[in-house]
């Protein structure tokens, strides 16, 4: 039932992976295994499960006339219009945005997780905890305080005007860079944490020794830490861009008329179209595109972790 | 070189708080002086200033409706109320009323003075937004244990269907009597047989005529390259094809495929000239972002709160009507104090304490002598029967017609 198919699961894979290596365990151990798994197994049964076979059912239906779901005729019509060409620029924004947010999150936050790491010294818990302070505060508000930096009349323009360098305000809000801008950020404590965790097992004296034998530091640094902390890289951008493909609220708050991701196109489905089938099977097609990309990435990295 | 793999992680974390408990006096002098090196005083003038507009725009609401409803018209109503006694609601045997409806929707005294005159203990609970509402009634198809709620106009023909809501007996609502004739046969449900119309709106456009200047009348500002960025839409789909429906001269209730498609190539060409489809209307007039935006009468009526240039229009080309609505539930446990709820908000003084206290005009025409002329004056809120012959209610669609207008509004919108 619970293959390693979840996206949580996924998530995890990375970690479990590098450190068990299971053998053979006696019974006793083993019944002892299943019963402390057996809470979060019934927990992804009711919570995580249980919907996604729900969405499944409703996408195979369709409505009758007074717009209720109705399984009498279940076919795979939701599925075929989901398909739809003109969809396909809404998904090339998700995937985009979703990319470039990735990529921007591993940029910035490799270097930050690697001084963290080897600069942090007696000073790391903290700087491990600044990294994750926004998250004491809800996401939703954290957008709507770029929505107040970023409009037309908000701080940035306020800035740019009493400074002289501009004369009008500047549209920033609702284009492609203010949904970059908000995705980056909220997506960039998930993925300094795990590099950070990949930096900092690294054994340093494997640099040392690349040094010893006459590597560059950009050498060893390519040679060494680089294929070293990989595991870590992939497991950001596996935490980053999953979540990102289906982000709703920031490219719905921040961008505009130009920026619509394909989870707007579902939202609206549900709500003003009142085609849950429809919706559902976008949704579940969403996730089946996103669940091979990821299972994807998971096999190139056993690739590189194993050999 | 700390957190070698084999080290148990939890001795590690214990050792580096310890370390940042010792050294905490000491990184929060080294931040004060960091922060004060930055210049703190000239970056945070702009946020607190920013902070500052945030927090008019949000309390908007409630100061509008304070303004609307001048505290000298309150007492002279009650006195008047109580002098005239309206047609007596017949004696409901039933002590308690539920009623569920928008936070800030109704007058301010409403609820007391009809507990007062029938003795009906009200438990009133509010809704944020439609969805909510919609859920929590068809909870469990009969009202969720509700009596009396305030459905938009747009949802009645399906709430009917599914036996959500109750047939009105109109010999308890006596005060049907003071709609306006053509309130009396609504589309949406022939007859008011489930439902008694409450305050209606009008959809035009809210403009700042600092940026866009000139005395606009027509749907076409919305499409001038002149406000390239700075226009706005309302995310609501029937809502914007209504308006290529009216620069077109088609019905804005087609469904008409060719029509249709139609309507959507013209959107599609007035797309890039958008900053956004928004549903914060409010919001983005008055920090900005838009300087021309599809809107709401309502919503405009908010907006002046907190930048009172902005104008506001409805187009001479036609514009939508919305109403809302008052019904009983099918699970109603109170059935007939229900009725005799729907039928005290008819009256007229009380209904126009109601629109007084809210700014939204209601269908009651004996109540109109007692709206204040702030309202009742203002054409933009109160617009004059010509104006009203050429608005144009958005009808029910089935399913099957209300696809073409979803896939299209997706095509537009992706």
């Amino acid at each position: 039932m619970a293959s390693p198919s979840t996206p949580a699961e996924a998530a995890a894979a990375p970690v479990v992976a590098t450190t068990s290596t299971a053998g053979r365990r006696p019974l006793s151990e083993r019944i002892a295994g299943l019963v402390f798994v057996a809470p979060g197994v019934v927990w992804l049964a009711i919570f995580f499960l249980a919907p996604l076979a729900i969405i499944l059912v409703v996408s195979l239906g369709s409505r009758d006339a007074a717009n209720h779901i109705t399984l009498a005729h279940p076919s795979l019509d939701n599925y075929l219009r989901a398909t739809r060409p003109e969809y396909l620029p809404a998904f090339a924004n998700s995937l985009r945005y979703a990319g470039i947010t990735t990529v921007l999150s591993i940029l910035i936050g490799y270097p930050i997780a690697y001084w963290i790491s080897r600069y942090g010294g007696s000073r790391k818990v903290l700087l491990l905890i600044l990294v994750m302070l926004p998250f004491w505060t809800s996401y939703l508000i954290r957008t709507y305080a770029w929505m107040i930096i970023l409009r037309d009349n908000g701080v940035l323009n306020s800035v740019l005007l009493t400074t002289g360098l501009i004369s009008d305000p500047i549209p920033i809000l609702n284009s492609d860079f203010a949904v970059i801008l908000g995705m980056t950020y909220g997506f960039l404590p998930f993925a300094i944490l795990p590099m950070y965790v990949s930096i900092d097992r690294l054994d340093g004296h494997l640099v040392e020794a690349a040094r010893d034998l006459f590597a560059s530091g950009r050498g060893a640094f390519l040679h060494v830490t680089l294929p070293l902390t990989m595991p870590g890289i992939v497991a950001a951008a596996l935490l980053t861009f999953i979540p990102a493909i289906g982000d709703y609220v920031t490219p719905d708050l921040l961008g505009g008329a130009q920026t619509t991701t394909i989870a707007k196109i579902i939202q609206v489905l549900f709500t003003s179209g009142r085609d849950w089938p429809y919706g559902s099977a976008l949704g579940f097609l969403l996730m089946v595109v996103t669940l091979g990309g990821t299972l994807l990435a998971l096999r190139t990295l056993r690739r590189e972790v194993i050999g | 070189m700390t957190g070698r793999p084999g080290d148990p992680t939890d001795a590690i974390i214990e050792r580096e708080l310890e370390r940042y408990l010792v050294e905490r006096r000491m990184t929060r002098r080294q931040l004060l002086e960091a922060v004060t090196a930055l210049g703190a005083a000239v970056a945070l003038a702009p946020i607190v200033a920013a902070c500052q507009n945030a927090g008019l725009a949000s309390s908007a609401a409630p100061s509008t409706e304070a303004s609307v409803a001048p505290p000298s018209t309150a007492p002279s109503e009650v006195a008047v109320a109580s002098a005239t006694p309206e047609p007596t609601p017949v004696p409901s045997p039933e002590k308690e009323l539920f009623v569920y409806n928008w936070d800030q929707y109704i007058g301010e005294d409403t609820v007391s003075k009809f507990q007062d005159q029938t003795g009906i203990q009200v438990h009133y609970d509010k809704f944020p937004d439609a969805d909510t509402q919609m859920t929590k009634l068809r909870s469990d198809g009969k009202g969720g244990g509700y009596d009396v709620s305030y459905p938009a106009s747009t949802e009645l023909p399906s709430l009917i269907s599914d036996g959500v809501v109750l047939k009105l007996d109109k010999s308890l609502i006596p005060n049907v009597a003071n709609l306006r004739p053509e309130w009396a046969n609504p589309a949406y449900d022939p007859g008011n047989a489930y439902s008694v119309p409450n305050y209606w709106w009008t959809t035009g456009f809210a403009w700042d005529p600092k940026k866009v200047p000139g005395n606009l009348t027509t749907w076409d500002a919305l499409f001038d390259p002149a406000s390239h960025g700075h226009i706005g839409m309302l995310d609501d789909q029937r809502e914007v094809f209504a308006v290529a429906g009216f620069k077109l001269g088609l019905d804005p209730n087609t469904t008409d495929e060719a029509q249709l498609d139609q309507m959507l190539n013209l959107l599609e060409q007035q797309k890039p000239l958008l900053r956004k489809y928004t549903d914060d209307d409010i919001g983005d007039m008055t920090s900005g972002n838009l300087w021309i935006s599809h809107a709401w009468s309502g919503d405009w009526y908010q907006m002046i709160a907190d930048k009172p240039n902005i104008k506001y229009v409805i187009p001479t080309t036609g514009a939508v009507r919305g109403n809302d609505t008052m019904v009983v539930l099918s699970g109603a446990p109170h059935p007939i104090a229900a009725q005799t709820w729907i039928n005290f908000n008819l009256d007229p003084q009380i209904s126009a304490g109601n629109t007084n206290y809210i700014g939204y005009m209601g269908p009651n025409a004996a109540a109109e002598q007692y709206i204040d002329d702030a309202i009742k004056g203002d054409p933009r809120l109160n617009p004059p029967q010509a104006v009203i012959d050429k608005l144009v209610e958005l009808i029910f669609l089935p399913p099957t017609d209300l696809d073409k207008y979803t896939q299209r509004w997706n095509a537009l919108r992706a």
